[in-house]
């Protein structure tokens, strides 16, 4: 019995997709809804190899996808790339089947997002934390595709005016006058959100101890804890960390130690409440919904599209009550300085480990 | 000792049937998913196969696979159980992407040589370490191919994120400098053929690789002696042959399949070397190279068989909404029914005396 | 460089930490080889240990319980690799490649089907720390032990007790006579299956421990893959340890201090030069490699290890 189940399923297989080759061009619409394009346009996503339950940009950008499914009359897809070499292949599938908006997630999609988009100039692109790189690995614009960038240094910043004002004024267990940052590898989108972060520490409180480590991971929990035990040994009581699910480890070993934490991208007040006393947003499902809201809105604009302070693109995450009101002042002028310009965070890392 | 040289008996029916039977599984785990898995199964098979440049696709997905299966089943057929493809893979890859950015002026029929011997020596050397820790100090495979699996990642890290190889581009991708045009394996399908195909050359390479494994092992003294040392190395002995040099060299045959695997990746594929391009090649292969019992054919059909999965289960997952994490789920599934061979043997014959083992225990 | 960068208590105590879970699934690996079979999908019942316990510690708030469906989880898995690999004598890398994979696609799978890309609830129940306070006033000792969570004493106490089980008891003969000469021990009356099935289900039962220390006792959270290959290292370190239960904890020993000097070194020099971060990574691998290539070398496996075996009575 079973095996005639089981060829059945394997010649049915066969069968239908010998059907299907000859009309690849308009197969498989998604769920069902099969309307004309132009009518509902056709969204993909395509997320880095972090994978929908990065708890960081990719399920951030889903979150963002998702959010434009339900408001904005689109049609949505989402692929999950398993290893580099399937952004091409992941990212043409979507232009192939005529999708009218392809965006990758990530700055390792750089030069997949080029070379598919060259290939396909009537589809229009966006790329997360990045813009087309060409096989030299030169910055080449597109008419059709979108960077989406982010001021990381300025949400940085923001919580590290908070660390900062809590730290010099010996807030509830922020004792010691020492804040710390974990990072998950001394790569440029994680050091620009510690770059900040010491940026405005230094600023806001100098005589401020500041330490700075990395896990070396973004998914191993116990190396985040690791760092974040030995920092609050050194004195540590507020730790930043940019390190995604190892990140979580040093949230943990905030918590064990009954210190204070920030989080990174998502607001993760709920990760560990009374812990976490806010966290640095890179809203990742905003820039995603206003892409494709520009699309609809037929006011797509190709080439660099920032999110900062200035278009609420970044920001910080819900306060916990620890945090005092003069804090939350600072920290609120902060983003109205950079919003004006008069600060400008740096984004280099002034203390390594 | 393990029993690692045993053939399929009986031809494909058993692989095939087995497939099939593990799709069941997965689909009943489909099912429970909430999912519809003929919907699911069809666009898995149509992403994999559905339009000439998804088979295109489907191959460029294998081609690593191959050159990694390789590497393990090499190993295998001498006793040994190389765990360290992914280690020997990347360490290639890093070698062929330093000469390729390094000469990268020269012209290609000078720097593609230099790229293949230094992307197959680097995985060498980094396999043949194995080999002579095991010949002179004994010290178990097993052991040092997962740490120097680790070991590689962290170099890496390093080589690429704040290195000597570290590309200077925009927003700070961990990435080496490109590789020359003289460097890169051209696509060898036109475009009027097969629109925005991928595949390139490395096809070749790895075609020309398997049939080397299949003449190294059977139609060479060195490959008796080698698998005489895979059937036993005592047994070796007595027939005048060395284990420990035999150790080191096939360790170093393992490693050169391998690194030419991440030579192939970087010249075929990206151009470049990307901190982690690798996620799984080499954990992949140790399947790959079991399901296709270390012969050469099995291996491409096996690697075939993973890069069906990997570049279909994509389209599975856009286009019938089923979880990328339950293709992963239908995979192990097949890999367990292939494991668990003579139950679904057992199902082939009438009941009652099918219970003798089919394999001979080496 | 600071001394007590190298060999300071808190150096100890990460020490202590990180090797724990790396032995838990050694032991289990020392349990299964000997009696014969290869589980190579220690790591599956980790990361299976690692989900369920979490789960039930979500559902039930009660970590005997959260405790009890890790071990099950773990031991689940292992049965079936028991199966795969005794009853139907299947090739034994094969099937245990395959239950990794097919644990890591579940865990996943389930992960963002139940908790989604909130993460695991906070305030879970978990393994408590053990607070030594009489130790607190005596030098490094305090330091190094007087803090640690109840799962690593667990752990020391597993690896007293099954050393001296393999080594001086009655079963422990019989289950290392499986592994070295089934047919013999079979001759002599003892039921090989029976013995390998139990060694097998209780390797995944003691990785699924280690699982369930890096979930419930470490990160209380569950993060998908978080068991990072621990699972290859513990078999790693039962070779090293000459399938010895106190020679899997040395080996796990090792890597585990050369993991939190990978932590302490951060921002060491060496002369003028500060080493690089990413290349401190390699330390615990290193470290490893160069003490089993310096002091341990030749190790022989059981000698049926890996070799499925057919009872006369069925042929």
């Amino acid at each position: 019995m079973k095996r005639i189940l089981a060829f059945s399923v394997l010649a049915a297989t066969i069968v239908a997709s010998c059907a299907t080759t000859g009309n690849n061009t308009s197969s498989a619409s998604p769920s069902g809804s099969g309307t004309a394009t132009g009518q509902h346009p056709k969204i993909g996503l395509v997320t880095d190899v972090g994978g929908l339950n990065d708890k960081s940009f990719n399920s951030l950008a889903d979150k963002g996808r998702q959010q434009a499914q339900a408001q904005l009359d689109v049609d949505t897809s989402v692929t999950e790339s398993k290893q580099q070499a399937d952004y091409v292949p992941n990212l043409t599938k979507y232009a192939q089947d005529k999708y009218d908006l392809v965006i990758g997630v990530g700055f390792l999609m750089q030069n997949a997002i080029w070379k598919v988009a060259t290939q396909f100039p009537n589809v229009k692109f966006a790329i997360i934390d990045g813009a087309p790189n060409d096989d030299a690995g030169n910055v080449k614009n597109l008419p059709n595709v979108a960077n989406l960038f982010f001021k990381e240094q300025e949400a940085g910043y923001v919580v590290g005016v908070i660390a900062a004002t809590m730290a010099k004024n010996k807030v509830g267990a922020a004792t010691h006058n020492t804040v710390c940052s974990m990072g998950g590898l001394p790569i440029p989108p994680v050091d620009r959100y510690i770059a900040g972060y010491q940026d405005a520490v230094k600023t806001v409180s100098p005589t401020t101890k500041i330490l700075n480590g990395y896990s070396q991971d973004f998914v191993d929990q116990q190396k985040g804890i690791e760092v974040g035990k030995s920092h609050i040994a050194q004195g540590c009581d507020i730790l930043f960390q940019v390190a995604g699910g190892s990140g979580l480890g040093y949230i943990q070993a905030a918590k064990d130690a009954k210190v204070y934490a920030i989080g990174v991208d998502a607001d993760q007040a709920a990760v560990a409440p009374g812990t976490v006393i806010t966290s640095a947003l890179k809203k990742v499902d905003v820039a995603v919904f206003q892409t494709v809201r520009s699309l609809r809105l037929g006011t797509f604009k190709a080439g660099d599209n920032s999110f900062n302070a200035t278009n609420d693109g970044i920001g910080f995450g819900t306060l916990d009550k620890i945090v005092p009101d003069d804090a939350k002042a600072a920290a609120t002028q902060a983003l109205a300085d950079i919003k004006s310009g008069k600060i400008t965070p740096k984004d280099t890392v002034q203390v390594k480990p | 000792m393990r029993q690692l040289t045993f053939q399929w008996a009986g031809g494909p029916a058993i692989p095939i049937l087995s497939v099939a039977i593990a799709l069941l599984l997965g689909a009943v785990f489909v099912l429970l998913s909430g999912n519809d898995p003929v919907k699911g199964y069809l666009a898995l098979f149509q992403g994999a196969f559905g339009t000439p440049y998804d088979i295109t696709e489907t191959i460029v997905a294998a081609i690593p696979l191959v050159l990694t299966g390789l590497a393990v089943a090499v190993a295998f057929r001498t006793g040994l159980f190389n765990i360290g493809a992914q280690g020997q893979l990347l360490v290639g890859a890093l070698a062929a992407g330093w000469a390729g950015s390094q000469w990268a002026t020269l012209p290609g029929f000078i720097l593609m040589p230099i790229v293949i011997v230094f992307g197959t020596a680097g995985g060498a050397l980094y396999g043949g370490i194995v080999g002579l820790l095991k010949a002179v100090r004994g010290v178990n495979e097993v052991i040092t191919t997962i740490m120097l699996n680790y070991t590689i990642v962290f170099v890496m890290h390093w080589l690429l994120q704040a290195g000597p190889m570290t590309a200077q581009n925009a927003f700070g991708t961990p990435a080496s400098t490109p590789i020359g045009a003289g460097a890169r394996l051209p696509v060898i399908i036109p475009n009027e053929l097969v629109l925005f195909s991928r595949l390139h050359a490395g096809i070749v390479l790895a075609a020309l690789a398997v049939i080397a494994f299949w003449f190294l092992l059977w139609r060479t003294p060195l490959g008796y002696r080698l698998r005489a040392v895979g059937l036993g190395a005592r047994a070796a002995a007595q027939a005048g042959i060395d284990p420990a040099r035999h150790m080191i060299m096939v360790m170093a045959i393992a490693g050169g399949f391998a690194g030419l695997g991440g030579m192939i990746e970087v010249s075929g594929v990206f151009g470049r070397v990307y901190d982690g391009f690798s996620s799984s090649y080499g954990f992949d292969a140790i399947a790959v190279a079991l399901l296709g019992k270390n012969s050469p054919l099995g291996i491409v059909v096996a690697a075939l068989l993973f890069g069906a999965f990997v570049h279909g289960g994509a389209y599975m997952q856009s286009h019938a909404g089923i979880s990328s994490n339950l293709v992963a789920i239908i995979q192990a599934f097949v890999l367990f029914v292939i494991a668990a061979e003579s139950l679904v043997r057992s199902l082939t014959r009438r009941r009652g005396r099918a219970r003798k083992p089919v394999e001979a225990i080496a | 460089m600071t001394l007590e960068m190298l060999i300071g208590a808190s150096v100890a105590a990460a020490t202590l930490r990180l090797a724990a879970p790396i032995a838990l699934a050694a032991l289990g690996g020392v349990v299964t080889e000997r009696s014969g079979v290869t589980n190579i999908a220690l790591e599956a019942s980790m990361l299976v240990g690692a989900f369920f316990g979490i789960v039930a510690a979500d559902r039930s708030h009660n970590i005997w319980i959260a405790l009890g469906v890790a071990i099950l989880a773990g031991a689940l898995i292992a049965l079936l690799h028991a199966y795969a690999s005794i009853t139907l004598r299947s090739d034994q890398i094969v099937s245990g490649m395959a239950l990794n994979i097919l644990a890591l696609g579940l865990t996943t799978y389930l992960d963002y089907e139940m908790y989604g890309t909130t993460g695991t609830p906070p305030d879970l129940v978990g393994l408590p720390d053990v607070q030594l306070g009489f130790l607190s006033g005596v030098p490094y000792v305090g330091g190094a032990i007087g803090s640690q969570n109840s799962m690593v004493w667990v752990m020391a106490l597993l690896v007293v007790g099954l050393q001296i089980f393999l080594f001086r008891t009655v079963a422990g003969l019989r289950l290392r006579a499986v592994g070295e000469h089934p047919r013999a021990a079979e001759t002599v009356g003892i039921d090989v299956r029976r013995i390998r099935y139990a060694a097998v289900l209780a390797s995944g039962a003691l990785a699924a421990l280690g699982g369930a220390y890096l979930s419930l006792g470490v990160a209380h959270s569950f993060t998908d893959g978080m068991t990072g290959g621990r699972g290859f290292i513990g078999l790693a370190a039962m070779i090293f340890g000459r399938w010895t239960p106190v020679g899997a904890l040395a080996a796990s020993l090792i890597f585990g201090y050369g993991n939190a000097l990978s932590t302490s070194l951060q921002g060491a020099t060496i002369g003028d030069t500060k080493v690089p971060v990413q290349l401190l990574g390699t330390l615990p691998y290193l470290l490893t490699i160069l003490a089993v290539a310096g002091f341990v070398g030749r190790s022989r496996p059981p000698a049926a290890d890996g070799v499925p075996y057919e009872t006369e009575g069925h042929a």
